[in-house]
């Protein structure tokens, strides 16, 4: 075809069962683009990225590389050929430090057929260096994979595909859990990338990323496509009325800020950290129908601040009050009891279970009130699933498929989900809408509305600014375990949240 | 959003229909080589021997289902200590054997709760601790006996387990369908099941959603002992005696009959009923190996390749729907 195209999909379709995943999905990338693939949760991004990479076999259709038709039985091929791929779920090996894993199944230019350690140590600290001061510590080639946060496990898989030094690269949804700085770091780079001449598809559900990045883009809805744009040339309105089939006007509106602000009555929620795992002495306070936000970069104890709270991390030195009420909470178990829920950030550590199906997945908090005499009802489990599934828009096959069928977005609002069967009165969020598609966030954020106002206390850390910006009443910012800033109302732009993230002194905070 | 009902095919290639299917394969074949294996006694006596191991298999059944590497190592000491704690404290009385068996289970929680403690709260790993739990017992065993068991069976014993109930059936064959009912129905349609097969799969996803992992693991293993001495009793009431090491041959083939029915080691995925399957599988091919005359070494490396080949095939068809 076109010699100008260094990587084309003619028509490939892939079904899974009943699913349609891809039907006659075309799409042609050009030398030095950048190029988003955008479109719903389950709308087919990942597997079209797997096919191109040689994970998934196609039912039909064609892969055109650099000219030429090309049909890889696995992923080793894809490779070979130039194309490494990010996936959208973490494959690290977690027992493997971080310069293996960069390593692992190709090893670094060698001299004399043999593995030079120190080159190759120069080699991996090289690559790390292009992050090093937008990540924590603990990012050396030396340190367990396991051990890194989710966003800098994230950095590595980057890195991985990197060292391939690849013709085109894909990133699926690589900036979902990382913060700001990183976003702009990686944006940085993928501009000299693209001026080496790589070919780079980035999958993303964030509407400013594309803009900030891509040159072209490929919509995607039911898994088929159905339109490809210019950046330069279309708008934000255009791209989510593409993505939804929808007029965009709906999903514009529901993410305002919810306007009722939050009655000053008595805290619903009150936590004193002394001294804990990462925490610094600290102190907050959630009020009924409020969101709170904790701001600031990656890691500097906002996982720790909710896990605190719901009683996951037992042994530390904190005081919590519930509606004015001392509590102690010792395990999870006792937090829900409470009428706590917590949503946590790595949902396939964290929040699935992988071997289990969707109904399962949905109800693991929740079983105890489904029994009936000695056994389960599972006719009303399945009712409670599907009103929640409905819900959110979850798209899936059956509840009883394994949950590891959904997309990643369709994963993370099962996470999200099984929360809302227990009708909790506190909700506990760290970065809730990773990978959701912007419809499904609109409609979260109406659900938040609606929860707050129930009276619904919530305390939500995103890795997405504008989130914050555009949703909490007020903002902490953490930096390194202490919260070094309150922003609220007026105070609360983008430039003082980023100014307090990195710490940089304020002129006297008076009124505005 | 519904699928279409799934084709037979697919259900077929589970691995509990798998062990089921290769079940009437070597009954088919037993038939073939030797006329008269697959008689209506043969048969019922096949399934009596299976009971007996799908009975000790149910407490492995929910150990390896808990992951974390689970396993009970324990089981046959166990065996061991119920029928003889039986024996003796009966002394022969039926009217005794209600309490007697009720200490045997306890005393079988006990142990199984001991395991889970040393192994949820000590963090031991569970092949180390059930080991060294296999020893202890052993040891108990001698002290408690000196070496040669006192008593007698109580003679309503042998009505209830090895006299048929209807059309030839013993007693046991019974008890282990009943048994097999309740363990499926604990499993699918209790929170205890779900919470176990959530530990199985992810821990910290367990914990975070409000699973009590540590009172899961110590409350599993505690079952598995309780189950242990209840196949104690079942072998008790068809032998009529007991020995030493009455049920140390049970161990291993226990964690091949999980194993053999597609509970996956790794935990999390699996059930009762492939454990029925796999113990009928298990049987079978000891049965046809012994009729077909083979020596012991070849009975060991026949038996050894098949849970192999099984296990290989089982391998390919999760990769293959995975
Ligand atoms: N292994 C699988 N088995 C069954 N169905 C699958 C499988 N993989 C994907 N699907 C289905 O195919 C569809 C497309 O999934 P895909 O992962 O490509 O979506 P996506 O566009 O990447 O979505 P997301 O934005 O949520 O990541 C979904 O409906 C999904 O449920
Ligand atoms: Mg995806």
């Amino acid at each position: 075809m076109s010699e100008t195209l260094l990587l084309q999909a003619q028509r490939v379709s892939k079904r899974y069962g009943a699913t349609i995943a891809l039907q006659e999905a075309s799409f042609g990338l050009r030398k030095g683009e950048v190029h988003a693939l955008l479109g719903a949760n389950g709308s087919g991004k990942s597997t079209l990225a797997k096919v191109v990479a040689g994970v998934v076999a196609p039912d039909g259709g064609e892969i055109w590389l650099g000219g030429q038709a090309v049909r890889f039985r696995n992923p080793l091929e894809a490779r070979a050929a130039g194309i490494a791929v990010v996936y959208q779920e973490l494959s690290l090996v977690e027992d493997l430090s971080v310069q293996d894993n960069l390593w692992l199944g190709h090893e670094p230019p060698a001299r004399f057929g043999r593995v030079d350690a120190r080159a190759a140590r120069a080699r991996t600290e090289a690559l790390l260096g292009l992050f090093e001061d937008v990540a924590g510590p603990r990012f050396a080639p030396e340190t367990l994979a396991g051990e890194l946060p989710p966003d800098e496990r994230q950095l590595v898989e980057i890195l991985k595909a990197v060292s391939l030094e690849p013709r085109v690269l894909v990133l699926d949804e690589a900036t979902a859990s990382l913060d700001g700085r990183q976003v702009e770091r990686l944006f940085g780079l993928v501009g000299e990338w693209k001026a080496r001449g790589w070919g780079i598809v980035i999958v993303t559900h964030r509407m400013e990323e594309i803009f900030r990045v891509a040159d072209r883009a490929t919509v995607l809805r039911n898994g088929q496509v159905v339109g490809e744009v210019r950046i330069g040339e279309t708008s934000r309105e255009e791209l989510i009325g593409l993505i939804s089939g929808e007029a965009s006007r709906a999903l514009h509106s529901a993410e305002a800020r919810a306007s009722a602000p939050a009655r000053r009555t008595s805290p619903l929620l009150s936590l004193r950290v002394r001294r804990g795992r990462k925490l610094r002495g600290l102190e907050l306070e959630v009020y009924p129908g409020e969101i709170l936000g904790l701001g600031g970069l990656h890691g500097q104890g906002q996982s720790e601040l909710l896990l605190s709270l719901f009683g996951a991390l037992p042994g530390q030195d904190l005081s919590l009050r519930l509606e004015g009420q001392p509590r102690a909470f010792r395990h999870p178990s006792e937090a829900m009891r409470a009428g706590l829920a917590y949503v946590p950030g790595d949902r396939n550590r964290e929040g699935l279970l992988a071997a289990r199906s969707i109904l399962e997945n949905f109800l693991l908090p929740s079983w105890k009130s489904y029994h009936r005499g000695p056994l389960l009802d599972l006719g009303q489990a399945r009712r409670a699933a599907l009103e929640v599934g409905e819900k959110l828009k979850l798209k899936f096959g059956a509840l009883d498929d394994r949950v590891t069928s959904l997309s990643g977005g369709n994963a993370q609002k099962v996470v999200l989900g099984k929360w809302l069967l227990r009708s909790p009165r506190v909700l506990l969020l760290d970065d809730p809408t990773k990978g959701i598609d912007v419809g499904a966030k609109a409609e979260f954020y109406q659900l938040l509305a609606e929860l707050r106002a129930q009276g619904l206390g919530v305390v939500f850390y995103s890795s997405d600014d504008d989130e914050l910006l555009s949703l909490c009443d007020r903002v902490l910012v953490l930096l390194e375990g202490r919260i070094t800033a309150e922003l609220s109302h007026a105070e609360l732009t983008r430039d003082r949240l980023i100014r307090a993230s990195l710490g940089v002194k304020e002129v006297v905070s008076g009124e505005p | 959003m519904t699928r279409p009902p799934n084709p037979l095919p697919t259900l077929l290639r589970t691995p509990p229909m798998i062990a089921v299917g290769l079940a009437v394969l070597l009954l088919l074949l037993g038939e073939l080589v030797r006329p008269g294996f697959a008689d209506y006694g043969q048969v019922t006596n096949i399934l009596r021997i299976a009971a007996f191991l799908g009975i000790v298999a149910i407490g492995q059944t929910l150990v390896i289902l808990s992951g974390g590497e689970g396993i009970d190592l324990s089981v046959g000491a166990v065996v061991t200590l119920g029928a003889i704690i039986i024996y003796r404290f009966t002394g022969g009385s039926d009217a005794l054997l209600l309490p007697a068996l009720l200490i045997a289970l306890g005393v079988g929680f006990l142990i199984g709760l001991v395991n889970g403690v040393g192994i949820a709260w000590v963090k031991i790993p569970p092949l180390v601790m059930t080991l060294g739990m296999m020893g202890v017992v052993k040891g108990l065993i001698l002290v408690y006996t000196g070496g040669r068991p006192q008593g007698a069976t109580p003679p309503v014993m042998k009505s209830i387990i090895s006299d048929p109930w209807v059309l030839g059936i013993p007693g046991d064959v019974f008890i282990w369908v009943i048994l097999g009912v309740g363990v499926t129905l604990l499993l699918q349609r209790t929170a205890y099941g779900k919470a176990l097969y959530a530990i199985g799969s992810n821990r910290t996803t367990a914990r975070l959603s409000g699973v009590r992992v540590e009172r899961m693991l110590i409350l599993t293993y505690a079952l598995s002992g309780m189950f242990s001495a209840l196949g104690g009793f079942v072998l008790l009431g068809y032998l009529q005696n007991v020995f030493i090491n009455l049920g140390d041959p049970y161990t291993l083939p226990t964690i091949a009959a999980v194993v053999v029915g597609g509970t996956a080691l790794a935990g999390g995925m699996g059930g009762y009923a492939g454990t029925m399957a796999g113990a009928l599988v298990l049987t079978l091919v000891s049965s046809l190996l012994i009729t077909l005359g083979l020596p012991e070494f070849g009975r060991q490396i026949t038996y050894g390749l098949i849970l192999l080949v099984l296990l290989a095939v089982y391998g390919r068809e999760r990769r293959l729907r995975g």
